[in-house]
């Protein structure tokens, strides 16, 4: 099945490619319709129970094939999910085709090559997803790069060559302080493949030899730095996230809600999958470390959001707090923290994808995005802005939305987790007065009050394909935020084998 | 029977002129040519080997040699006309429009 | 036939259709719905009431109401979230008060809104429903989690509705500053809720499973929570919700945004200040008082706090010029009051002051909601006088809801504002300890609120409608519709009689035994568990002293306060308040809170905030930039060995492999 997922979506950017631009934003949106009647699918099948990579997970979809062999190790075709990745499998396609559509009025130029570059990286998300073997769940890693790279760099604004370059080298040089992590490992252990799941079952049985002269201990402490170095530039958590800002601002909507809806999320599920999965037992030993990078993320990033005039660039560091949360939930080790760190994703996917969204639609007719330039156009777009509230609301984690679930199971899990968690958690959520701060102001100024427009633009309500996409999603967060069990049911069933670390 | 360290002397003799002409000449069909010693000077070493071994593979390869030089050849020939279509001249000092 | 037990939660549900009417039909259709949507919040609401006094009877039999609504979340060995309904003689009677208000300020908006041809109408009905939708489901919720979300929905619909006129600057920031200033409260209370789940397992309210039995027990057999003392950890969780309450129901040192607030449509004043967001901060204290009464520092601090922001923003009264500021300060002031009685251990008295407050002050905005539409939108007292004869069912409503307010017998602010004092004197000098002296600190706060409460009143009410007209605006003033005097009359009636339930002097106590009426269903909420409680686990004690005294004394401060305000304000009335010179000064600019609060966020958080921005754009980017200026650098360095000229690069190649040569020679030992 997922085979079929991923083939579908690979022909259809290869499809999409070939058609001409005057048709090609119709046609990328039809046909990923198709991955996401997929995903929705699969979730209405999903069978699976526990957790991929321990002995109690039975996946679903599962298919394992010999690809073929590096030295005695065996690299599988191996794809399957569990109640971690599905939720996000579903939140990509969901994505992808809410930003196909959302692309519609800002990108005028090379169509069909942004769509195809829009439906392949589709795809190869789904593979990081999806794949269980390490040798495949790198390849689809690394192939996520590529497009992003263009999508900024061709279709970005004034400094889109600067913020590409930034973006795929920093992200990259990471990749490969995590590869040369997870490669030490896998040699230091007795495994036959590349699997995902035999990594992480014999570490965890503490099976780790040692290399190179490095005894087993310090060799697992150093690829567990190595590996979370390694993701936390892609989550980003502080102080690896300068990146981020940059190319948000750069890049073009469409592109900015997949980043943060969905590339941000690959970082943070690779944690869970590598880091919190495969070696808990590191992750409780420097536990107030990792904790105090997460709450510095959340505070930092917030504040920084707070002194930011660009409203992506708000968006975008808030990003970077929110993600601080899920650090927290993950090194909490427990079912609700785990599983709310796994709610986060989807639900930050949604509503960062949400606001980044409105943001673009109101650049689409201010053609500016300083909060500065321009004041009360609720009065001009009533519905865009209302919607704009929404979407800010949902982030500052109003109840009823998704944003609040997430975060108040991460509050719930995190709080009694280890010694001294309590302050750990208090400290986070002070977050949650800071980020109402900033979007408070932020809407005050921007959306309220008299109506202003520095750049003389004649504004007036946007089309209805733009609003389509934004009612899609607060309808989605809404229904998310009033049923969590939708999906936290299948996240905790999986992530439970988890909680408590090495038992 | 010749010992096979005068082959030696004979195949590092022709292969040091070849260099020789290489570093020094500046006219591309010159290098060319250096460049064919400096083969053919590995063909000796291997030829010389192979008799002195009683083992064909080295003659083996020295087929294949000559017949890597005539590919190069051609290719290179092909490199020189262009050059001389597009410079009026084969001094290799003169192409450097390329750098950097 | 369905009975209340089971449809309960339609009593919330029914303003949530209203709102999902209203916003399909302000994006769908806008003329399809007439009257701007007013329609379906009146039958919503309307028939929320029908609900709600329908469970009032129910729950009158004896029968609490519990249902599980939504298993919400959870996970496996750890908890379980759910959301409830929890219908016992306190959540029935806030109930009844809370629909009875929203319904009558829909009813009532039909003249202030509607006959001032608002735009956007559709939008103000659809946030009145979200509003009501929230407020009831906070009163029904059964655990603290529950009531924390519709806590936080309620804080959301107060900013959707103080922005309501956003086309403005001033309700704008109004909004933002509400919303920010509770939010900063929310925070203490999610991290109590956080921490209470931490440490009990539950949110629960009630029963032998709800957290402040289990806290009740840990304390009597000395178990820890959350690694303290039992004593030490209820006191912290406590005040970590304490700190919700005091935001939303504007408390000190969090009261600054209610004054703001007043830039919304007078309506919304009403609904926030009489029945929703500024009870549910009280509310909530009532609702977990079986939490609060077991530790006497909680008490004290909620006393103190309570008498102390009773009398601070009753001088603030004093000096304002607009009618609805005086009533903002009013609210501050009186829900000091509840918090004062609940923290005097007098759980009735609070609650009794909740509901004839809701009651009064509803009439009150709505009576000068109903002034100002008769004067074109005038909102300074010293633009009006004389409005009496023009509109003469406002001011008889109106003097009976300043009445209650003042605490002149037999208004119903009368009964409960006396009970509250005498709770809170009998227990301060029955008390030992800190507890006791602190409890007569804030009654002597309490007390002397009394006499500014009289002041500002009657002030208020002389300026508005006594006197000569002193602008062509007040003399043109026109009559009110049906539907503005209807609400009006409803509440009149209300803020005479509510008192009467309780009258305590005179041993009437029928809202003492309501409280009681579910006693054996063991959910351990009523009064007399409480006194228990106080008595036992507080060690609050009373002392003898006859009511009649506390209440002689109040009603006199009372009156010499409206007396006062009467002599200095009934017929010719001047800015007395200009000799008070500096005092003015000071009371004038509410103490300086706001600019405080204001410096917290411009003067030091904006500047934090910035510094933080350019750390990370200089430093944090700057080492990264400079890790890739370091490879660029070198890059432009090195590639000048590129020189194009092949000759070159065979030379390179040929002495490299000379050096490889010459390095395995040595290595090799050739040489």
């Amino acid at each position: 099945m997922i085979e079929a997922l991923l083939a579908v979506t690979f022909v259809s950017s290869l499809v999409v490619f070939a058609a001409p631009d005057r048709v090609a934003g119709k046609l990328a949106a039809l046909l990923s319709l198709a991955p996401l009647a997929g995903s929705l699918w699969l979730y209405t099948a999903f069978d699976g129970s526990g957790n991929a990579l321990l002995p109690d997970g039975d996946l679903a979809f599962e298919t394992m094939a010999t690809w073929l062999s590096i030295g005695d190790l065996a690299v599988n075709w191996h794809v399957g999910l569990d109640g971690v990745s599905l939720p996000l499998v579903v939140l990509t396609t969901l994505l992808t085709t809410l930003a196909i559509v959302s692309a519609w009025t800002p990108i005028d130029e090379r169509q069909s090559q942004f769509y195809g570059l829009v439906l392949f990286m589709e795809a190869a998300l789904l593979g990081v997803f999806s794949a269980l073997d390490f040798f495949l769940w790198f390849v689809f890693w690394e192939a996520v790069l590529v497009p992003m790279y263009f999508l900024i760099g061709v279709w970005g604004g004034p400094r889109r060559k600067y913020a590409a370059i930034k973006f795929f080298v920093y992200t990259n040089v990471a990749s490969l302080l995590m590869f040369i992590g997870v490669i030490a490992l896998v040699f230091a252990l007795p495994v036959e493949s590349f699997g995902l799941p035999e990594i992480a079952q014999s570490l965890r049985a503490g099976e780790l030899g040692s290399l190179a002269g490095i005894q087993p201990g310090t060799l697992e402490v150093l690829a567990f730095f190595a590996i979370f170095v390694g993701f936390a530039v892609k989550v980003p958590v502080v102080p690896f996230h300068t990146w981020l800002p940059d190319a948000h601002v750069e890049a073009p909507t469409p592109a900015s809600v997949l980043l943060a809806g969905v590339l941000l999320k690959m970082g943070t599920y690779a944690l869970l999958r590598f880091n919190f999965t495969m070696m808990p037992g590191v992750a409780q030993d420097y536990v107030y470390l990792i904790a105090a990078v997460g709450v510095v993320s959340v505070i930092y990033g917030a504040m920084l959001a707070l002194a930011q005039q660009d409203l992506k660039r708000i968006v975008a560091y808030s990003s970077v707090s929110s993600m601080g949360y899920v650090i927290l939930g993950l090194v909490a080790l427990t079912p609700f923290g785990l599983g709310g760190a796994t709610f986060q994703m989807v639900s930050h996917g949604l509503i960062s994808g949400l606001l980044f969204m409105t943001v673009g639609v109101i650049y689409n007719t201010t053609h500016t995005r300083m909060v500065g330039d321009m004041s009360g156009l609720a009065d001009r777009m009533p519905f865009t802005v209302g919607v704009f509230v929404a979407g800010a609301f949902a982030y500052m984690g109003l109840p009823l939305m998704s944003g609040f679930a997430a975060e108040v199971f991460i509050f719930l899990g995190a709080f009694d987790a280890f010694a001294g968690a309590p302050w750990f958690t208090a400290a986070a959520m002070f977050g949650i007065v800071i980020v109402a701060g900033y979007l408070l102001f932020a809407m005050q100024r921007s959306l309220f009050g008299p109506f202003r427009l520095e750049t003389d633009y004649e504004v007036g309500r946007a089309p209805l394909h733009d609003v389509v996409p934004l009612v899609v999603l607060v309808a989605t967060i809404v229904l998310l935020g009033v049923f969590p069990e939708l999906i936290f049911d299948m996240i905790t069933d999986a992530v439970t084998a988890l909680s408590g670390g090495v038992a | 029977m010749v010992p096979v360290q005068w082959y030696l002397l004979l195949s590092a003799a022709m292969f040091c002129i070849g260099v020789f002409g290489v570093l020094t000449r500046r006219n591309a069909l010159v290098i060319l040519m250096s460049v064919e010693l400096m083969l053919n000077a590995a063909n000796v070493n291997l030829v010389a080997f192979s008799f002195q071994h009683g083992n064909l593979t080295g003659q083996t390869f020295a087929l294949f040699t000559m017949a890597l030089a005539a590919a190069e050849v051609a290719i290179g020939i092909g490199i020189v006309l262009v050059l001389y279509r597009n410079f009026e001249d084969i001094d290799v000092g003169l192409p450097t429009t390329m750098r950097w | 036939m369905a009975t209340i037990g089971e449809i309960a939660p339609a009593i919330a549900l029914l303003p949530l259709a209203s709102f999902a009417v209203a916003l399909a039909s302000v994006v769908f259709a806008p003329r399809l719905l007439q009257k701007g949507g007013a329609i379906p919040g009146i039958l919503a609401t309307a028939g929320s009431l029908v609900l709600s006094v329908w469970a009032f009877v129910h729950v009158g039999g004896g029968e609490p109401i519990e249902q599980e609504l939504l298993a919400w979340a959870a996970a496996p060995d750890s908890f379980e979230l759910t959301l409830g309904v929890l219908i016992d003689p306190l959540a029935a009677l806030m109930l009844v008060i809370v629909s009875l208000v929203a319904f009558l300020v829909h009813v009532f908006s039909l003249g202030y809104m509607n006959a001032e041809g608002e735009t956007g109408l559709h939008r103000y009905y659809a946030e009145l429903g979200l509003f009501t939708f929230s407020m009831l489901f906070f009163v029904m919720a059964d655990n603290i989690l529950m009531a924390f979300m519709f806590f936080e929905l309620v804080g959301l619909c107060s900013f959707l509705l103080i922005g309501f006129w956003f086309r403005e600057e001033a309700p704008a920031s109004a909004a933002k500053k509400a919303f920010l200033v509770t939010r900063f409260g929310d925070y203490f209370f999610l991290v109590g809720v956080v921490g209470i789940f931490a440490a009990f397992g539950t949110g629960r309210f009630v029963g032998s499973e709800g957290f402040p039995h289990l806290a009740e027990e840990a304390i009597a057999e000395g178990h820890e929570i959350l690694g303290m003392s039992p004593e030490t950890g209820v006191m912290v969780l406590g005040l970590l919700v304490l700190g919700g309450v005091i935001g939303k129901s504007a408390q000190f040192p969090l009261h600054t945004w209610l004054p703001d607030a007043m830039e919304g449509p007078t309506t919304v004043s009403a609904l926030i200040h009489a029945a929703t967001m500024v009870a549910a901060g009280v509310y909530l204290v009532a609702r977990m008082f079986g939490f609060y009464a077991l530790s006497p520092t909680l008490l004290a601090i909620i006393a103190l706090v309570g008498g102390f922001t009773a009398l601070f923003a009753a001088t603030m009264g004093v000096v304002k010029d607009e009618i609805k500021q005086v009533l903002a300060y009013s609210t501050i002031s009186q829900y000091g009051y509840m918090m004062l009685g609940l923290g005097a251990g007098g759980y009735v008295a609070g609650t009794f002051h909740l509901m004839n407050h809701a009651f009064f002050k509803a009439l009150l905005f709505l009576g000068a909601g109903s002034v100002i539409i008769a004067t074109h939108h005038t909102h300074d007292m010293w633009k009006m006088g004389g409005l009496k004869e023009k509109l003469p069912v406002t001011y008889y409503t109106f003097l009976a809801g300043s009445l209650a307010l003042a605490g002149i017998v037999p208004f119903s602010g009368f009964w409960s504002k006396d009970e509250i004092l005498y709770e809170s004197i009998v227990h301060g000098l029955g008390t030992d300890g800190g507890l006791g002296v602190l409890l007569l600190l804030a009654f002597a706060f309490g007390l002397l609120a009394v006499f500014f409460t009289g002041f500002y009143t009657f002030r208020m009410v002389a300026l508005t409608f006594h006197g000569e007209p002193r602008t062509e605006v007040a003399e043109d003033a026109h009559g009110v519709g049906w539907s503005v005097k209807l609400p009006l009359i409803v509440l009149g009636v209300l803020a005479t009689v509510a008192g009467l339930v309780n009258m305590a002097p005179l041993d009437v106590e029928y809202l003492h035994s309501w409280l009681d009426t579910t006693e054996e269903a063991g959910l351990l909420t009523s009064a007399h568990h409480y006194e228990e409680v106080l008595h036992d686990v507080a060690h609050v004690e009373a002392a003898t002293l006859t009511p009649i005294a506390t209440a002689a004394v109040s009603l006199g401060l009372a009156l010499a306060g409206a007396l006062a305000a009467w002599r200095l304000y009934g017929s010719d009335p001047q800015p007395h308040t200009d000799r008070l010179g500096s005092i003015k000064e000071l009371v004038g600019n509410n103490y300086y809170q706001d600019e405080y609060q204001v410096w917290l966020a411009e003067g030091v958080t904006l500047p934090l905030s910035r510094a933080a921005d350019t750390f990370d754009q200089v430093v944090v980017d700057g080492v990264v930039d400079g890790v890739s200026s370091v490879s660029l650098f070198s890059g432009r360095r090195i590639r000048r060995i590129q020189s194009g000229i092949v000759s070159n690069y065979v030379a390179l190649l040929t002495a490299g492999l000379v050096v490889l040569l010459v390095t395995f020679a040595f290595m090799g030992g050739w040489f």
